[in-house]
């Protein structure tokens, strides 16, 4: 009967499941209790700029009026001009005793303004506040002009101080690293090892055959990788709930965003086993699948970076697994689950081609 | 010969790279024997067994098992065929009674009772886990695995490194597997262990077989040999009996080569005082020798 050896894969197994499991669920449950504090941690620091006032103009090349609430011991005040938060590469605006100054916008970009006290002539001045030009967007926003990240959201605009572009870029970012190692590795091991044990010339002298074998491995990683996602969806949907969360981000979203993760869980784990047959070796098979799924990570950033790079995103795995979609843009994309998940089916076809023609090592 | 053949290997070549593991071997296995695969190691004994079992792909030649193409119709084969490998691994930490039903259930076989029945004639503790097992208790597991689903055919590579008293149990088994109908192929590169429970033996050396014999034939060519060793005076000349081709002697010492007429010998001997006595088998390298001196014979005398 189909599923015994599945079912003794998972036997042998249990224990090891069980603790990465327990990891995931404290990671996927606890990634959304971290938001508030991050979320708060995040607006003090541009509420820090409550003490500062920027008028903007109507139209382009008005003047902007910049005021700020004065400080009594001050002497004086300064005001450094960057378009970074990060205020490196900041120049000095105005220096005087005014709270309040008026200058031209003769910029289109966004643009940052620190306020800042001078005390004393012996003591460094003290921060009022800091303004933006384009308000109500957190600093943070900058971050997604680097194609690295923009690409985890597909170039969509998210905010940091909202509950869906934390999860994607702090919860995503990292879990197909763990999910994805973590079966990359499962796979490799379940065959080569079986090879490097010498267990395969009993196993073969079974009245199981080569494609079943691998088939039914393939199956038990399937089921594993399946496992895991349904503990993170329990951890994830958990967490948002316990913040109050769920209705920004609903736990159907949570489902579909990290259900659209198994084909390309399975598209690894074929490639593990396609390795573990074609080498024979663990730690042979666990290199080449560890760098197939770096470079494809690597494809798939590299390919957002401009358009003459964008074929690299098409060859990797990681585009077709869009869970910003889900999140941000409400929309499951069936037709890269299936593409996945074929893909998966092919390589597995072509691992046993391959361990149907080589012969078992002693 | 009209016995049903349950191996037959047809001009078999299995090449590694340029390295040659048989060549061009010939052999046919026939229902309700049990045969012996002499050779030493590296011969290519391994090699031709896990062609049998599809675990290598041949170079060249066929192989028909109980009629069907070895590997076209592996998956049919392997429901009727038993084997224990030269050297194999067990899943770790089970029981060894869970890894062995495990093995019963891919091979479709529900009842437990043989299996059980064996482990108590080979002294296996069913309950031990699988990693805490010696190298001869792991043999056991093996040699149970191989025979517990009630094979038509049993394919055991090397089946030796048992105590003394568990391998006579074990080679008790193999011949009532035997009686039942059961065709056994097993190999060994130990002459006496084939002899005691083997009917015909093959012979295979670098890759190509050297003869297949009758046990009684090769017995009789081989011979056996006696070493004696005597407390009181005794001339080489009351040995030279019928049967007896070889005599050498070392003072009271006597080694002695013996094809047939066991007890007439035994008889001289018993004229004597006896310190010392050991009967023992032609080792395979002797045997070898004497194959070969034979084959050079036939070419010289061919020129």
């Amino acid at each position: 009967m189909f599923g015994r050896m599945a079912y003794m894969e998972l036997r042998a197994g249990w224990k090891g499941l069980l603790i990465f499991s327990i990891l995931l669920f404290i990671v996927s449950a606890g990634m959304p209790l971290i938001f508030p504090t991050y979320r708060d941690s995040l607006t003090e620091e541009l509420e820090g700029a409550n003490k500062v006032n920027l008028e903007l103009p109507n139209e382009q090349g008005g003047n902007i009026t910049l005021s700020w609430e004065p400080l009594e011991t001050a002497t004086g005040y300064m005001v450094l001009e960057d378009n970074r938060s990060s205020m490196v590469t900041a120049k000095l605006k105005y220096i005087g005793n005014e709270t309040s100054i008026t200058f031209e916008k003769d910029f289109e970009e966004k643009r940052y303004y620190a306020v800042m006290a001078v005390v004393d002539e012996t003591s460094d001045p003290v921060l009022i506040g800091i303004a933006t030009t384009e308000k109500g967007e957190d600093p943070f926003q900058e971050l997604m002009k680097n194609p690295a990240y923009a690409g985890f959201t597909g170039g969509r605009n998210i905010s940091m101080l909202e509950v869906k572009g934390f999860i994607t870029l702090e919860f995503f970012s990292w879990w197909w690293m763990l999910a994805g190692l973590f079966i990359a590795y499962l796979s490799v091991s379940v065959i080569a090892s079986d090879f490097e044990n010498k267990r395969m010339d009993v196993m073969l002298s079974t009245p199981i055959s080569r494609r079943r074998y691998l088939l039914e491995k393939f199956s038990a990683m399937s089921i594993i990788a399946l496992f895991t996602i349904l503990v993170a969806i329990v951890g994830l949907a958990g967490g948002l709930a316990n913040i109050n969360a769920l209705g920004e981000f609903p736990a159907e979203a949570v489902f579909l965003s990290l259900v659209g993760c198994l084909p390309f869980l399975m598209v690894i784990a074929a490639v593990g086993m396609l390795t573990a047959v074609l080498f024979q070796k663990v730690r042979v098979g666990m290199g080449i699948t560890f760098a197939f799924v770096f470079a494809e990570f690597f494809l798939f950033t590299f390919g957002n970076f401009s358009k003459s790079l964008e074929w690299m995103k098409t060859i990797s795995i990681f585009k077709y697994w869009d869970y910003s979609s889900v999140i941000i843009d409400d929309l499951f994309k069936t037709g890269d689950f299936i593409l996945l998940a074929v893909l998966a089916i092919a390589l597995i076809i072509i691992g046993i081609w391959v361990f149907e023609k080589k012969d078992i090592p002693t | 010969m009209d016995q049903e053949k349950v191996i037959e290997i047809k001009n078999l070549t299995k090449m590694y790279g340029n390295i040659v593991g048989v060549k061009d071997l010939n052999l046919t296995v026939y229902k309700g024997e049990i045969m012996g695969f002499l050779g030493p190691n590296g011969a290519g004994k391994t090699t031709t067994i896990r062609s049998c079992l599809a675990l290598l792909a041949k170079t060249a030649g066929e192989i028909t098992i109980f009629g069907l193409d070895s590997h076209r119709d592996a998956v049919a084969i392997r429901k009727r065929t038993g084997y224990l490998p030269g050297d194999f691994g067990l899943i770790p930490s089970v029981k060894v009674s869970s890894y062995l039903k495990y093995l019963l259930s891919l091979r479709e076989c529900d009842s437990t009772k043989k299996m059980v029945s064996l482990a108590e004639r080979l002294e296996l503790d069913l309950d031990r886990k699988t990693h805490e097992l010696s190298k001869g208790n792991k043999l056991k597991v093996g040699i149970i695995q191989a025979l517990m689903a009630d094979q038509d055919l049993i394919i055991m590579d090397e089946p030796s490194g048992l105590d003394p008293l568990v391998q006579q149990e074990f080679y008790r088994i193999l011949r009532e597997e035997k009686k039942q109908g059961k065709t056994i192929f097993m190999s060994s590169h130990n002459l006496a262990e084939v002899e005691s429970v083997c009917e015909r033996v093959a012979i295979i050396r670098k890759g190509q077989l050297v003869v297949v014999e009758d046990i009684q034939v090769l017995r009789e060519k081989t011979g056996k040999v006696l070493e004696v060793e005597f407390s009181d005076p005794v001339t080489i000349d009351e040995f030279k009996l019928k049967g007896v081709s070889e005599i050498q002697q070392d003072n009271g010492r006597f080694i002695l080569t013996i094809h047939e007429n066991l007890d007439g010998v035994i008889g001289a001997v018993s004229n004597h005082r006896i310190l010392n006595m050991s009967l023992k088998t032609y080792s395979l390298e002797q045997l070898f020798l004497k194959y070969y001196a034979e084959e050079e014979e036939n070419e010289r005398g061919n020129a």
